[in-house]
């Protein structure tokens, strides 16, 4: 009895001891803020291989995912025998081999190319796991490669963050290459331009409607700035805004019933709200500066503007409903082109300073402001992607006028147009 | 029985046989080793024996005495013939006292004052004025953008003092860590453990909702044996941020093996966060 009692007084002393000998360890930062990827070529099956096919599909996707900012890519010429086996089964793949290289993911895929029908098969594996996470098959013909993997790369993102990329859609910009500001479209990529419009004039400020079937643009076509809707699959296209003054700066809701923009069909630029058949249903603003550039919230329950009532032109939030009114900005002497984000948290914006434009994000409660361009040439016209990682804007810095896309923090900055014409207003579609 | 048996045994000896049997015992059980040990079933299953890399310099210990924990060699100081010998002191030169050179003496004469012609009074340009005002103010700006830029560099310039002071520690300090207080010559074996997992913990910015970095926060804990062998985790508590907590499940399966031996068997409650990643937004 007594030795019984003495054991349990033994275990109960050596419990709480056995549970504090383990010690803690804090770890408060990764130790690489990328992972690593290996991006294989696809490989030909069951048809006569195609450097093109392969090469094609590689380049789109590795330009997508190197500008997700995601991945460090494993350099391939360190793949080993595995790169050139064309298994995609989870039981097919030498992981130990991908992991010896220090990958954690892995994308393999193949291709078959019969005359016209070109069928891609590419998955996505867990190296460390030694699992796939995603795959998919795409059909059509050759000259889908570039869409293939442009939906491939917004298949990675969805599976690795949740999200799916914006890689699919389009961006939507002014270009006078043809002499005239006409409206253009193109991947997101910066390939495949296609021209929208012939209006012979100037084409100003394309905005998509939230399906992304429409742009809404203004234009000089009957020399008078009016605000024109454009079917993009039809071609059909109406004029929808065209009262004597300003019909510039049409931003859609999300409900896609109303459009903000700006009339100065009473002298003085004004922010309304007209339907989509053109009628005034609400005047938002009511001062005597000029108020342009609306931006809708994601709610559709406020629109941020540019307007000059209190001195230099500003950031304004204006709530529809109430109508009360806010300042968001309050640095800078010239703050224009407000972009509010899809996520609803920032706004971007252009300002100038030092005799430049560049682009900053503010928290749409006013704080955290950030510059995200630095150096030379005027930065302007920042849109949002439609998951809100990236930034589409125009800039100078390399000459001519272009469009260029980075991420939402500033970084992986690169030009989507050429130098020879002169690009600017891009807009970002939704998703197709 | 014991008797009977030894008897039997002894019996077993004498028998002129025993010989023969045994030398057939001996065969078969060397035929049976020649069978197995050679290559007539393959090799390759046979299991590698394990090999560890052992660090001895960075030998991870429970109490590290005070030292260095990245010992470098430092460089021999040269022969005096290398040296250049610089003079103790320069001779001063001794300057002569000059002269003063004497003033000739000048008569003074009365000396007609010209009468002041008066000047053409120039308009203050308004356009000029503007454009003066603004290379000012861009004289002001460059200035300002010079002088945070001079601070910055001094800023950098006493972090790389201090670096290279750290840098340093003469060779013949003890091998330990900065902050040891044992008497164990080697790292902190927990320190070393930290290290590995999070050089193995790869986790993208991009990935997050960068609103929320600040509250994402897991637990694990994670057995090592004493040859450094991930002998168990288990994950007591995630983050609910899917891709941040397979982000470490990878980096504890990564660090399934150390790469050194440790001092004794480890028990480890991990807390993975996202403070510094925060804290440097």
């Amino acid at each position: 009895m007594l030795l019984r009692w003495f054991m349990v007084f033994l275990f109960c002393g050596l419990l709480p001891w056995s549970v504090m000998a383990a010690t803690e360890i804090e770890i408060s930062s990764p130790g690489e803020q990328s992972i690593p990827l290996a991006l294989t070529n696809l490989l030909p099956k069951e048809s006569s291989p195609s450097t093109r096919v392969a090469g094609e599909f590689n380049e789109v996707l590795l330009a997508d995912l190197d500008l997700s900012g995601l991945f460090r890519f494993i350099a391939p010429a360190a793949f080993l025998d595995d790169a050139g086996n064309i298994g995609l089964y989870s039981t097919q793949v030498d992981f130990p081999q991908w992991r010896m290289l220090g990958s954690e993911t892995l994308i393999k895929g193949t291709y078959s190319l019969n005359g016209d029908q070109l069928i891609v098969e590419a998955r996505l594996f867990d190296v460390v796991n030694r699992r796939l996470l995603t795959g998919r098959r795409y059909s059509g013909g050759p000259k889908d490669i570039r869409r293939m993997a442009h939906a491939f790369a917004d298949l990675v993102l969805k599976e690795l963050t949740g999200e799916e990329g914006p890689f699919s859609a389009r961006i939507a910009y002014i270009s006078n290459l043809t002499g005239d500001k006409e409206l253009w479209l193109m991947d997101v990529d910066g390939k495949r331009p296609l021209r929208l419009t012939n209006h012979r004039s100037i084409v100003l400020n394309p905005d998509f409607s939230p399906r992304g079937k429409e742009i809404l643009f203004t234009s000089y076509r009957a020399n008078n700035p009016d605000l024109y809707r454009k079917e993009i699959y039809t071609g059909k296209e109406a004029k929808i805004s065209y009262k004597s003054g300003l019909n510039i700066a049409g931003r859609m809701a999300p409900n896609s019933r109303e459009i903000a923009l700006t009339l100065s069909k009473d002298g003085n630029p004004e922010i309304y709200l007209i339907g989509v058949n053109g009628r005034i249903r609400k005047r938002i603003t009511d001062n005597w500066g000029i108020d342009s550039d609306p931006t809708w919230s994601p709610d559709g329950g406020r629109l941020a503007f540019v307007s000059n009532r209190q001195g230099n032109p500003h950031i304004f939030i204006a709530d529809i409903f109430t109508g009360k009114t806010s300042r968001l900005t309050t640095r800078g002497k010239y703050n224009a082109t407000p972009a509010w984000s899809p996520k609803g948290d920032r706004i971007v914006f252009s300002r100038q300073q030092g005799g430049r434009f560049d682009l900053y994000s503010i928290n749409v409660d006013g704080t955290d402001e950030r510059r995200l361009t630095f150096g030379p040439g005027n930065n302007e016209h920042p849109r949002w992607s439609p998951d809100g990682r990236f930034l589409v804007y125009s800039s100078d810095k390399g000459g001519n006028r272009a469009i260029y896309v980075m991420r939402a923090d500033g970084t992986g900055s690169r030009r989507l147009t050429n130098l020879e014409s002169d690009c600017r207003h891009p807009a970002w579609s939704p998703r197709w | 029985m014991s008797i009977v048996t030894l008897h039997q045994n002894n019996a077993f000896h004498n028998d002129p046989k025993f010989g023969r049997l045994l030398l057939v015992s001996l065969l078969v059980h060397g035929l049976i080793w020649v069978a197995f040990s050679g290559s007539w079933f393959g090799t390759s299953s046979r299991p590698k024996p394990p090999v560890y890399y052992v660090d001895l310099v960075h030998k991870p210990v429970i109490n590290p005495q005070a030292g260095r924990p990245d010992p470098r060699p430092t460089k021999k100081p040269k022969a005096a013939v290398a040296k250049r010998t610089v003079p103790a002191a320069l001779p001063k030169v001794v300057k002569k006292p000059v002269k003063p050179a004497v003033k000739p003496l000048v008569k003074r004469t009365q000396v007609v004052k010209p009468k002041p012609v008066p000047k053409p009074v120039v308009k203050p340009d308004q356009r000029k004025q503007k454009k003066i005002q603004s290379a000012l103010d861009e004289i002001r700006e460059r200035q300002a953008r010079q002088a945070e830029r001079d601070a910055l560099k001094d800023k950098l310039a006493k972090l790389r003092d201090s670096v290279g002071a750290a840098a340093m520690i003469p060779a013949d300090v003890p091998v330990g860590m900065p902050d040891g207080t044992g008497d164990e010559v080697g790292i902190n074996a927990l320190l070393f453990v930290q290290t590995f997992i999070q050089q193995n913990w790869a986790l993208s910015p991009y990935l997050l909702d960068q609103s929320r970095i600040a509250n994402l926060e897991a637990r694990a804990t994670l057995r090592y044996s004493k040859a450094g062998k991930l002998v168990s985790y288990r994950v007591d508590q995630l983050s609910g941020n899917k891709q941040f907590d397979n982000s470490l499940k990878r980096a504890i399966i990564k660090s399934q093996q150390l790469p050194q031996v440790l001092p004794k068997d480890l028990d480890l409650v991990v807390v993975f966060n996202l403070k510094d990643m925060a804290a440097a937004r």
